[in-house]
This record gives structure tokens, sequence and C-alpha cells, in this order.
């Protein structure tokens, strides 16, 4: 998967979302789910996938069990599983192409480059806040404070709230500091990564939005 | 050759930080700049590389000049490739997915042609023994790695000047030993090395020179070996007070841990760990980062359930048992108070435990005013505290909650010699007041002069339990790394 070009990478990714939600049939959404399935083990991402359960799957059934009140037992099948289907997409895109890669080809793109810093520099950080967060949670659990999610808790989350917004404005200043001292900003940038689309990937690419058009026309008859 | 000329500086809405300094660096120098927290020092720092008048607003007077360029004409980005900076705030300075983007970032400010940037990635990495680390995210590396990362990533530019602010940070003793060497490597060849730091112990001596601040001001300079008199009579090195032996330890275990095993992800991060702490004894666990404590220590409070074995307190299993609740019994305080504070007010913050946990008395706050040195501070906002205060604060509300045993890790983090002189002072009190304290620590020197006795962790697993004399002296574990010899031992 890492020997395309983020670009093949970018657009095989929007293809396999745009036929998520192009499908409408339990069934079609059914074989979209074996086959990405299927490539899980290819990617290398199964094991990533098993451990996302922990929170994908009590989403998916809250939005089933919303449905079914709500509408009927297939169009609650039909959100849940391209739910489910959604997030595993978009797991298998995020973890096979990295935000400098996404940076990169947004730069491409024509995107302003301290916009699409912004973009990948907020993924990067994505784990380093949760770390933050599991460490206010520890040191305020051990003095007693009760952050169990009960609603006579609530006020108590002010405890992990104020700790986690006034680190968050700490970090954002040590980071315009470190990026500032490493010439962020400076005219005249150069790219490390040299990309080049391989003649067969122009030919994956075209496959592929040919089966998302053929997809969405057969889904509509 | 650097010139800063009568240096005042005051950031937004605060007082004179700098009042004014005069410093020349010469190239191909070792600079060491230390002072206690809050004295200046970082804010020098930034007068280095421009940062200071072009990033920070507030008033500056004065001229700093570096090879005839004066740094209020030109910016940051001018002079981020003459004069590198490295920050204490790992996680800031390092903002990519990988060590090798890392390193790289600089270089394409630099407008460098791919070529050339990957040339210089390679060379950087095998120089400083990175190579295996350039495909991997910042995030997942070691205190000590994500430092030499950095160095890195600021000397793949070949800048002129190389300063680092607190480069030893929250390192442990032998990932500080690596940096030391590197940074003695880059000045030998003939770059000029500026070091801000609080931790002076064997590192002051290896630069040409040393500078020390206070308050704003000069206090010191001249050679690292005159320094260490005035370092002393600062107070920037410690001196630690006699222990305490007024209150024998009692023959109850307060804390058993037995076989306790703890994996995450398949990776075992504690093995078959079995030890007791009996009551008013103070006991250090000591170990490199990494080797689990902090992870062992969350089982003592109900934080963490063990994979296997088991915890019990006073003579109760702690499995199924909520921290919240086991928080009258243990207090755990962690390294950084920051994690902590939410009231406007010192005494609001204080009060957090007790009230959660009814455990308010008449007096109370007093005493632990009292004890902890806060009277003053009571009606302050945490957050505007120094680095000394808010832990004194951290730790204080803590006891505040009268657990049975105190639990402190990384105490000395990020704290100036003063502030651990304090600290020692302190645990001797309240071990004369009967508290069990056990402290998580990989400074040795601190760990010596507090505690009866020693728990060396190593690789997730106990190996040595001991008078920390004996163990001192026990060149086995030296030699595999579970312990080093202390500063002291093999520089002074």
């Amino acid at each position: 998967m890492n020997r395309l070009d983020p670009r093949t990478r970018i657009v095989l990714g929007l293809a396999a979302m745009g036929a998520v939600f192009i499908a409408r049939e339990p069934q079609s959404l059914v074989v979209e789910w074996v086959l990405l399935m299927i490539s899980l083990p290819l990617v290398r991402m199964g094991r990533r996938w098993i451990h996302s359960l922990r929170f994908v799957l009590p989403m998916v059934g809250l939005v089933f069990a919303i449905t079914l009140l709500s509408f009927d037992f297939q169009v609650a099948l039909v959100l849940s599983i391209r739910l489910l289907n959604l997030l595993t997409v978009s797991l298998i895109f995020f973890g096979a192409v990295s935000p400098e890669e996404m940076g990169d080809v947004l730069i491409k793109l024509g995107i302003p480059y301290g916009f699409s810093f912004i973009l990948t520099t907020g993924m990067r950080y994505v784990p380093l806040i949760g770390q933050k967060i599991r460490n206010i949670m520890d040191a305020q659990l051990s003095r007693g404070i009760d952050l169990r999610p009960r609603l006579k808790n609530a006020t108590n989350f002010m405890a992990l709230l104020v700790p986690l917004l006034v680190q968050s404005f700490v970090l954002s200043e040590d980071l315009a500091i470190a990026m500032e001292s490493r010439g962020f900003g400076r005219k005249g940038r150069s790219a490390r990564r040299e990309y080049r689309f391989a003649s067969w990937e122009y030919f994956l690419m075209v496959v592929s939005l040919l089966l998302l058009g053929a997809f969405a026309w057969w889904e509509r008859w | 050759m650097i010139r800063f000329s009568d240096i005042r500086y005051r950031y937004p809405n605060t007082g004179w930080v700098l009042k004014g300094v005069d410093l020349s660096v010469a190239d191909g120098e070792y600079l060491f700049l230390c002072g206690a927290n809050g004295s200046g020092k970082s804010t020098l720092g930034y007068l280095f590389n421009g940062l200071i008048p072009h990033f920070f607003s507030g008033t500056l007077q004065g001229s700093v000049i570096i090879d005839d360029t004066n740094t209020r004409e030109s910016s940051v980005s001018e002079l981020f490739s003459h004069v590198g900076l490295v920050l204490q705030n790992s996680d800031a300075q390092l903002f990519n997915s990988t060590v090798e983007d890392e390193i790289g970032f600089g270089l394409e400010s630099l407008g460098l042609p791919a070529r050339e940037i990957n040339k210089r990635i390679r060379e950087i990495s095998k120089r400083l023994n990175l190579e295996h680390l350039l495909g991997r995210s910042p995030l997942t590396l070691s205190g000590g790695e994500k430092r030499l990362v950095a160095i890195s990533s600021v000397l793949c530019l070949n800048p002129a000047v190389l300063l680092l602010d607190e480069p030893y940070a929250h390192l442990d003793w032998q990932a500080a030993e690596k940096v030391r060497q590197t940074l003695l490597e880059t000045h030998q060849r003939g770059k000029t090395v500026v070091v801000i730091e609080q931790r002076t112990r064997g590192f002051v001596q290896d630069s040409t020179r040393c500078l020390i601040v206070d308050q704003g001001r000069l206090l010191f300079e001249g050679p690292a070996k005159a320094a260490q008199e005035v370092l002393r009579r600062e107070r920037l090195v410690p001196s630690y007070p006699e222990q305490s032996k007024s209150q024998p330890s009692g023959q109850e275990p307060i804390l058993v841990a037995r076989d306790l095993s703890y994996r995450i992800k398949g990776k075992e991060i504690l093995n078959r760990i079995s030890l007791e702490v009996r009551s008013r004894e103070t006991v250090a666990i000591i170990g490199r980062n990494g080797s689990g404590k902090t992870t062992l220590i969350k089982h003592f409070n109900g934080l963490l359930r063990p994979t296997e074995g088991e915890v019990s307190f006073q003579g109760e299993k702690i499995r199924g048992k909520p921290p919240s609740e086991m928080a009258a019994r243990v207090g755990l305080s962690f390294q950084n108070p920051n994690n902590q504070f939410f009231k406007y007010r010192v005494r609001d913050e204080l009060l957090v435990g007790p009230v959660m946990l009814d455990r308010e008395e008449n007096g109370w706050l007093e005493e632990i005013g009292d004890v902890f040195d806060l009277k003053g501070l009571l009606e302050r906002a945490p957050y505007r505290l120094s680095e000394g205060e808010k832990k004194r604060v951290a730790l204080a509300s803590i006891v505040a909650m009268r657990p049975n045993l105190l639990v402190l890790d990384e105490p000395t983090f990020g704290q100036d010699g003063r502030f651990r002189e304090t600290l020692a002072i302190l645990l001797t009190r309240l071990k004369d007041l009967g508290v069990t304290t056990l402290i998580v620590t990989h400074d040795l020197d601190f760990a010596q002069a507090t505690a009866d006795r020693w728990i060396v962790l190593h690789d997730g697993r106990v190996v040595a339990d001991g008078a920390p004399q004996d163990l001192l002296c026990d060149e086995q574990l030296i030699r595999v790394g579970a312990l080093g010899r202390p500063p002291s031992d093999t520089r002074h």
C-alpha cells in the first residue's frame, strides 16, 4: 500500500468512502463489509481494527437502537452497517496516509502551506491530547474526585476540563515557539518528498472511479 | 560572537524579568547558564535567536548582537539556522509524525533540495545513533530518545550556536549521560554550545564558562570550578538535611503486593512484583524511565488492575475498589502539578480532596498551610504560582486528605535545587508526624537523602530491595543499568 503515491491512496480511499455512502441495500453493505474484512489483513491493519471495536461497537449499537426505535429494522440495519463500514474505511484511510503525506497532497492541490500544516499537526496531536486527558484523570481520581459518567458527577468534570484547557494553551504557545525556531513561515520552503505517479497508478485510479460510477448506477436501478 | 548589552526585558503586564544583563559568548565556547526556577534564564535563552523581540511582545531595552547582526533587525526565520534552539518541552519541540520528518522540517524551511535534505538526515541520524528510530513517531519514543531527536533536528541545520533549554530535565541517569556525551562531542566539533539548566551536578564542569542568573541579573560569571561554591551558597545544589531516625518504622506491613503482573497490548510492563511497605517507613522506588515505576504505583490506589497477582492495603484487597474511594487511604501525587489545578484559589484547591471525602476539620487547613509553608499563598490563583510553589500546593492537597500512605511520583520533576532541599525537609517533617511515604524517583541524590529503604525496579521487575548505601555499591546493579552512580561519585 505504501508503495502507492499518496494521491492514489487518497483517491482510492475517497472512492471507497463514496461506495459506502452510495450503498442502499443491506446486501450491498454486507458485500462491502466482506471486502473490507478481506482488505484489512492485506493492509496489515487487522489488529488495529479489532482494537478500534472497543469504541466503534458501542457507537454502532447506539445508532442501531435509536433508528430501530424511530424507524424500522431494515433502516436500523442499513444505517448501522453503513456506519461500521464508514468507520472501517476511515481507519484504513488514515492509517494508510500519514499526516505529512496528506499535507503534501493538499499543497500540490494549491492549498496554502499554513492551512495544510494546521490540519496535519492537528492529527498529530490527537494521541498526545488523549494521553494528557488520561494523566489528568489519574491525578483527579487520586484526589477522590469521582469521574464515573453519572449525573451526580456532572460538575466534577470541571476538574478534567480546566487543566486540559490550560495545558492545551501552554502547549500551543510552546508549539508556536518551536515552529518559529525551525523556520516555519519562511519563504521558499522546499519539500523533502518527491512523489511520482507510476503509469499503472493512473489506471488504478480510473478503474476505481469507473467501478464507483458503475456501482452508483447499479444501486439506483 | 554574541554580545548582550544592558538587556532589560519584561513580558506584557509583568515586572522586569531581566534587569540589566551584559554578556558575551565567544565562538566555540561551552556556556553553562544556570539559575533557580523563575530566575529569568529561559527568557535570556529566547533572546539568542530573536524570539524576543519578534515572537514575544513586551518591552526590550538594550541590544543583542549576533555576528554583527542586531536581532531587532533580523527575524527568527533568518536567525534560526545560525542559532539552533532546543526547547525543554519535547511534546512541542517534536511536532511531526515521524522522526525523519522531524529532522527534515528545518531543512525544508531553508529551502534545500530534497537530495541534500535526505543526505543530511542520514548523516545526523548516523552520528547520533538514531537510524533505527527514523520511521517511528516521536510520541512513542523514550524521554532520552526524544531529546536526542530534538537535538538532531536542530544540529542538521549546521548552526554555529546550539542553545538548549533544560536538556537534562526529566531524564534518568543513563539518558542524561547520552545527551551529555552528544553535547560534549558537538562542542569538540567547534560549535558554540549554550546549556540553560537547573540540574547542575555532574554537568556544569563540562562547560568552559558558567553563568549564574538570579532574579534577572547575572550573579556569577567564571570557570565551572569556581561556580561550585556559589551554586552551593545559592542552594542551586541542594544540601540535604540529615535523615530523622526519631520514628522507627513499624513491623506491620501497610501495603503488600504479591506476584503483581501487568500487561497491556500483549506487552509485559510489570512482571511478578512482590514488595512490602511497613507503616512509618519512607521507601523509594528507584528505576530508570520506562522501568514501570508509575505503572506500579497506579495499582496502589486502584487506578489500574493487575493482570495477575494481588495488592492489599492494610490487609484488604484493593481489586475492584474505585480510586476515588481508595483516595482516602492512599494519597497519590503525580509529577505534573498542572494536571490537577482547577480552582481559582489555592485554599479551594487544598479543600477539594477533604470535601470530596468528607474529611473537613477545623484548623486542618491552617496546619497544612504551616507544614507546607503556604500561608501567604492561600488566596492566590494556583496557575500563577512559581513551579516550586505549585508543587508544594499539589503535595499539600494530597496530604490534606490525611491518607495512611503517601505516594509521590517523581516529586523533584522540573524543580530546582532550592525546592528539592525544601521538599527533603518537608518529608522529614512528615516522617516525624508518622506518615508512611513511598517516593518514586530516578533522582538518586534525593532518594538517598530521604528514604530508609530502596526498591529497585528494572524492566518491570524488582531487582533489589535494601538499604541505599548497600545498593549503591552493588556493581552488578550498576552494570545492568538498574542503578547509576550518583554524579557526585563520578565527577566531583
